[in-house]
């Protein structure tokens, strides 16, 4: 692969310019890409654009990364290399399997890139590839995406409750990032899992059914024991920095 | 298990705290649920796990790979393209 060359400002003009030109706008093709891992056509548009906004000069780093461009497909990486880790390192907790799966997710993008046809946006159809290699990863290694046990035999402690009036301290405005996230990351795997889709990626409870094979309704539920299992967790942990 | 400050019974609250995933699925405004109008308990539920799903939604990735992840791709790119380009016997004039 050749050095690593930066795009110049004009070319990515240029090319965005051909890029919109080309590839087809989501209000006119809605249905027709095959080639796409998995459509994400349920999802709002106006959502995808909340949380995948377009990022300058991507347009012209697809381009000409269709067309064989080895640096413009690490112009590519560069931008989107973040996102795409964090995902896989929140669905899996794991340093060194979150990088495997983003460099897997990455040589998949390579393979299939020629096939995106700007239906949804490029990160939209990035991120669906990466969760679904990630997906397939937990498959092979035999793990059930979703516990039975968590669901058909919920814990107590992730059950309705009627004790939370013995103490007045509410969540709002105690947690931080990193407070949430290290909560996040003691989540059973099945819990973490439909809370990542759901509430960090943004995924409605259909794709999250067709993702992880369950129904709609055990999406609802896990995510609902997913909240409250976090809440115990920012609970225990604000009540802990409350006595130190 | 205590239940102050609440004049709803625990059968009322685990009734309500059932349908809470639908009622969030829905959107629908919780505020204005008559089982929230004099149930604390239930009412902080509902605020610590609205809290939970907005603080969710602020996640950035903050996280980068480790430079070695783009080296092994640049190198399995590099080999399959090694791997597709012809040997001077596939040559046609």
């Amino acid at each position: 692969m050749k050095e690593p060359k930066k795009l110049s400002r004009k070319g990515e003009k240029n090319t965005d310019s051909r890029m919109k030109n080309t590839l087809r706008t989501s209000d006119t093709t809605a249905h027709t890409a095959p080639a796409q891992p998995l459509s994400a056509e349920a999802r709002p548009m106006q959502q995808q654009q909340r949380r995948n906004p377009p990022i300058a000069g991507e347009l012209a780093a697809i381009a000409q990364a269709q067309g064989g461009d080895g640096s413009a497909f690490e112009v590519l990486y560069n931008m989107h290399k973040r996102r795409v880790y964090s995902l896989c390192l929140r669905m899996l907790g794991n340093v060194a399997e979150a990088e495997d799966l983003t460099q897997e997710a990455f040589l998949q993008l390579h393979r299939k890139i020629s096939t995106f046809r700007g239906d949804s946006a490029f990160s939209t159809w990035l991120h669906r590839m990466a969760v679904n290699v990630v997906l397939m990863h937990l498959r092979k290694k035999g793990l059930p995406l979703v516990s039975l046990e968590e669901t058909l035999e919920p814990s107590q402690e992730d059950g309705p409750r009627k004790d939370f009036g013995t103490r007045d301290l509410t969540l709002s405005g105690s947690i931080d990032r990193v407070t949430l996230e290290r909560a996040v990351k003691e989540l059973p795997p099945g819990y973490r899992m439909v809370f990542v889709l759901h509430d960090v990626e943004g995924y409605e409870h259909n794709e999250i059914a067709g993702m992880l094979r369950c129904s709609i309704g055990n999406s609802k539920s896990q995510l609902h024991k997913a909240r409250m299992r976090l809440r115990n967790l920012l609970r225990e942990d604000a009540d802990g920095r409350a006595e130190a | 298990m205590t239940n102050t400050n609440n004049s709803r019974t625990p059968k009322e609250c685990t009734e309500f705290q059932e349908q809470l995933p639908e009622f969030f699925d829905t959107g629908a405004d919780l505020l204005d649920h008559p089982h929230l109008k004099d149930c604390e308990n239930c009412s902080a539920l509902v605020r610590d796990l609205e809290y939970i799903a907005a603080q969710a939604k602020l996640l950035l990735p903050i996280h980068d790979p480790s430079p070695q992840v783009w080296k092994n791709i640049n190198n399995a790119l590099n080999q399959n393209s090694r791997g597709r380009q012809p040997s001077n016997g596939d040559k046609t004039s």
